[in-house]
């Protein structure tokens, strides 16, 4: 279906403008810094365009942080409900993306996909702000991809991820061995004494 | 046929909403360079127009289903009206007559009546104490306004924009006495756009959006358009009555008239960015403390030297 030059502009103007809406959902307010610090000067991210709002009646897209705990799930829903449509949401660290370390507990409903459908997971705990601004970025060229109906590309982070994830496990268990294996050994009480601080 | 180009494309719509585009983007781009920035790309202000006309447009169950869209149009119509008795390409406007400066004047009052209604019509709490401030507000800086720009009048001898642009255009030196009106000018029509030192009406960090929190989509980028167009309009009656320079060339008296607004505009966004929002009680006491007795004081000096000066 070929589309007017009219819905193209529109187009073309929802890639090059979208605007953030920050709601916290029950993060522990580290995302949070790192949100508010994407928005600095530093980063300039009004160079794509990108503004924070304060009302949701104005944003194109939801940043949202935290777990979310059942006082917050109705009003995540209301916000996302207020939004007008397009609308997308970005999930920011760890607690969003899953629930993290709080999942399971006994006042979280879970992570952010547990109540409102997002489309960008960010994870970190805390997420870097330069992660969060590559979300965004991923984000749009997603919707470059859907609105010009090509098939979204085979993303080649995802499995860079993956494997440097591998690393950082395969770091921490031998690291833990390590310090395992130190605390077996009777050595000179100094390095166990830091090595027992580490961790 | 040459009245509806001049309402549609040149002086009126089409070459307003152009301007008035390149206006928000010079405005954000001298705001981004003086926090040591990048700033936005030069399409921004375009991009976001016609991505709001794309978005779903809300209208709140509890808003008045008539009054609440009419609204922008009313705030755009009003500022697109005020601009066809603005001096553009010469010391003339489209379509001069005696007194046209004060319905210039209640012109511009008009968006802001408007954005009391957005915001009482939206009964949403946030921006039922935007529109509250935004009437407040209006009461304050009106007056020093209003004043600052019948002062240069009242030496003129003329209720007209043109007249006056073109007697002080005659009598260059003359601007010299209505340095005080000017600065009461400036400062005042900061209250009038809602911008930052005076942006209580929409502080974002208090209010949220304040007046516009409920305007969504194609409504919002209409009420962003008669903002963008009503601060070309501002900017060019105060370059009409303070910087009256003009030739008889209309190429080149249109540069001139780009220049001496992007040098109000320049003004306006260096204030913007090195200020910070004051309390709206501050905000009314500085307006009749300082700023009205300072456009008195210019009325009372402008009517002694109409005794003295050889007009």
């Amino acid at each position: 279906m070929a589309k007017s030059l009219f819905e193209k502009a529109i187009d073309w103007g929802r890639r090059k403008s979208p605007w953030i809406i920050h709601f916290n959902a029950g993060a522990c307010n580290g995302c949070d810094i790192e949100v508010v610090d994407a928005i600095t000067p530093r980063f300039d991210v009004e160079r794509f365009g990108l503004m924070l709002k304060g009302t949701p009646r104005h944003a194109d897209v939801l940043v949202c942080t935290g777990a979310v705990t059942l006082q917050t799930r109705d009003r995540l829903k209301r916000i996302y409900e207020q939004m007008p449509d397009p609308k997308f949401v970005i999930a920011v660290g760890t607690c969003a993306c899953s629930g993290g370390i709080f999942d399971g507990c006994y006042c979280v409903a879970g992570g952010i996909d547990a109540v409102i459908p997002v489309n960008v997971y960010v994870p970190g705990c805390a997420a870097r702000p330069e992660a969060i601004i590559d979300a965004v970025v991923k984000l749009l060229t997603a919707l470059e991809n859907m609105q010009k109906g090509t098939p979204a590309a085979p993303v080649d982070d995802n499995v860079a991820d993956v494997s440097a994830l591998e690393e950082i496990e395969n770091a921490v268990t031998e690291a833990s061995a390590a310090a395992v294996h130190s605390d077996n050994q009777p050595a000179d009480s100094a390095t166990t004494g830091s090595q027992g601080g580490e961790e | 046929m040459v009245a509806l180009f001049n309402i549609l494309i040149f002086p009126g719509f089409l070459f307003l909403g152009i301007y008035a585009l390149l206006f928000e983007y010079l405005d954000r781009i001298i705001y981004a360079r003086l926090q040591n920035r990048m700033g936005p790309p030069w399409f921004q202000p375009l991009a976001d127009f016609l991505k709001l006309i794309g978005k779903e447009a809300v209208i709140p169950a509890a808003a008045d289903k008539h009054v609440f869209p009419a609204l922008p149009v009313v705030a755009l119509a009003a500022v697109t009206t005020a601009f066809l008795y603005v001096p553009i390409w010469s010391g003339s406007s489209l379509l001069p007559f005696s007194g046209d400066l004060i319905v210039v004047l209640y012109l511009l009052t008009i968006p802001t009546l408007t954005f009391f209604l957005a915001g009482w019509y939206s009964t949403s709490v946030y921006a039922t104490v935007g529109s509250m401030r935004a009437l407040t507000q209006l009461f304050s800086y009106e007056v020093p306004l209003f004043m600052a720009l019948l002062s240069p009048a009242l030496l003129a001898d003329t209720w007209s924009i043109s007249g006056i642009s073109q007697f002080y255009g005659a009598h260059p030196l003359y601007i010299l006495i209505n340095i005080p009106a000017f600065v009461v000018a400036i400062v005042a029509c900061q209250g009038k756009l809602e911008r930052v030192p005076f942006d209580l009406p929409e502080a974002e960090t208090e209010i949220v959006s304040g007046t516009f929190v409920e305007y969504s989509g194609r409504f919002y980028a209409v009420f962003k358009m008669a903002i963008n167009c009503e601060l070309v309009v501002v900017a060019a009656i105060v370059s009409a009555f303070f910087l009256p320079f003009y030739t008889a060339n209309p190429f080149i008296g249109f540069l001139l008239f780009i220049v001496k607004t992007v040098i109000i505009l320049f003004i306006l966004a260096v204030f913007r960015s090195v200020m910070a929002r004051i309390r709206i009680e501050q905000m009314v006491k500085f307006c009749w403390k300082y700023l009205t007795p300072l456009a008195i004081l210019q009325i009372i000096i402008n009517i002694l030297l109409k005794g003295v000066l050889p007009l």
